[in-house]
């Protein structure tokens, strides 16, 4: 038997047309959101970074290819992790694909990692993506950016994520279950797997000089996260009580 | 695009307050959803018919054994040679999630109005996965006010995202959900127009650059977008929907 509430047409569009004018209000808060957004001031970026890509060592201002702004996807793969975060693949999977589009609109997107470029090369090749994908590998990009923390930042619980200090569940001691099954399944352990942190980082060029813009961290990844838009449209939602994603070539095998 | 340009720590301040007004956006969304939840759920009494690859299938059999499902309904019509572009863009969206998205008892489809034959011929092309069938000779489209009549169309007018619009084309694009059990399938959502904008995560990546969607000097918003193979070549598309412009633009 169904349990939940039915009705007529006639019910159902009155309760749609409600929630309608709710929708249509969250979709007006959104852009006034991308305004703020757009109206933050900007942080001139003096440091000269160096990434490892398929095409050899480039400069951030590299990365822009030829475009005026450059997104960046914090894709948490440490030096040491045998294979990318779960979480993050799962985004990835999502935005694979979409660079194409958001290359010939002026925005270059790139993901960018602290692992050696030979292991993220196997690892996107094991995943089937085409996004273009740079090491920070040696490099203080992660760090200053905030999502990547030293040894004695994360023994000291001086991890300063998401513009606040040991808030994030990455940071609680003991660690929570899915903290630990996420360090496993990247073949680490929990203290070397959190000092690496997934976020955005958003920079403009002009007139050749490169500019900070904006950063998320954390659940400010969601609205990216085009599995959840989904769900959230699902009679259940998103319908978790835990971590239940895996890799995409990973479900078979639990 | 030139902004103030500031230090990190009073970037940092400017950041902050941004910050709370984005997590306030992010709980008033997650209280929409529960909301959307909470709709009624209408039964679906007509036997709707479908082809897909393997021949004829009823809606039940498009939950591919989950319990919800989730259409996108992907405007190609019986007479264009193309999906249409943007939503070819919306699908470059969802192709790579369906899989986790069936980890969670859901089926994403698409559906449209062209033959099975010539849906699945332009899939290939594109390198997508996700299944589509298609809803010709079906009220399927009709019903769920995605598709217009002769008539309809004549008068150039129609219902579509809950309202009488003027309409200008034979297909348009939208999103409907259905749950399935023991009891039968019931249609539990609709979104149509800009309701549809936060299942692109290509938008939403726009939405954290400075310039933003940047689509204001164009004639009609989605100008930019071309089918994923059609950037080098540059080519205009014939077909387009509501939401990125008229038809006459094409």
């Amino acid at each position: 038997m169904t349990t939940h509430a039915t009705g007529t047409r006639e019910q159902w569009l009155a309760a749609r047309l409600d929630l309608l004018a709710a929708e249509k209000d969250l979709t007006r808060r959104s852009d006034a959101v991308a305004q703020l957004r757009q109206a933050l001031p900007w942080v001139r970026v003096d440091k000269d970074y160096r990434f490892e890509t398929d095409k050899g060592p480039v400069s951030l201002g590299d990365l822009f290819a030829g475009r005026s702004q450059l997104l960046v996807y914090h894709f948490m793969f440490g030096p040491d992790y045998k294979a990318g975060c779960p979480s993050c693949s799962m985004i990835a999977d999502g935005f694979n694909g979409l660079d194409v589009h958001l290359a010939n609109h002026d925005v270059m997107l790139w993901a960018v990692s602290r692992a050696p470029l030979a292991k993220l090369q196997a690892y996107k090749s094991r995943m089937g993506w085409t996004f273009p994908w740079a090491s920070s590998h040696g490099g203080d990009f992660n760090f200053d950016f905030n999502v990547s923390f030293s040894e004695a930042q994360e023994r000291a619980g001086e991890v300063e994520y998401n513009f606040a200090r040991n808030t994030h569940a990455m940071d609680q001691v003991p660690p929570p279950a899915p903290v630990a099954q996420f360090a496993a399944s990247c073949g680490i352990d929990v203290r070397t797997f959190r000092r690496d942190r997934p976020g955005m980082s958003a920079f403009v060029r002009e007139d050749n000089a490169i500019y900070h813009t904006y950063s998320t961290y954390a659940r400010g990844v969601d609205a990216i996260w085009g599995t959840y838009a989904f769900l959230d449209r699902a009679p259940k939602g998103r319908n978790e009580s835990g971590v239940w994603w895996r890799r995409h070539d990973e479900y078979d095998q639990h | 695009m030139r902004t103030t340009i500031v230090s990190h720590e009073d970037w940092l301040k400017a950041r902050h307050e941004l910050l709370a007004a984005e997590k306030a956006f992010t709980r008033e969304r997650d209280a929409l959803t529960r909301r959307r939840a909470a709709l009624p759920w209408e039964r679906v009494t007509k036997p709707y018919r479908f082809e897909g690859r393997d021949g004829p299938l009823s809606l039940a059999d498009l939950f591919e054994g989950r319990s919800q499902l989730i259409v996108y309904h992907f405007m190609f019509a019986p007479d264009w040679d193309e999906g249409c572009k943007s939503c070819s863009f919306w699908a470059d969206n969802f192709n790579g999630i369906t899989v986790h998205l069936n980890h969670r008892d859901v089926t994403l489809t698409a559906v449209s109005r062209a033959p099975f034959a010539r849906l699945e011929a332009y899939r290939k092309r594109m390198g997508w996965t996700f299944p589509w069938v298609s809803s010709a000779n079906s009220d399927f489209n009709f019903d769920y006010r995605v598709s217009f009549t002769p008539a309809e169309l004549a008068a150039g007018e129609a219902n579509y995202n809950y309202g009488v619009q003027p309409i200008d084309v034979s297909d348009e694009v939208g999103i409907s959900v259905f749950a399935r059990n023991a009891d039968g399938v019931f249609h539990t959502y609709s979104c149509y127009g800009r309701g549809i904008d936060m299942m692109n995560s290509a938008y939403q990546f726009l939405d954290l650059v400075p310039k933003g969607r940047d689509e204001g000097s164009f004639s009609f918003p989605m100008s930019w977008v071309r089918r994923h193979d059609d950037y080098a070549a540059q080519t205009e598309s014939r077909h387009t929907c509501h939401s990125c412009g008229p038809a006459s633009a094409a």
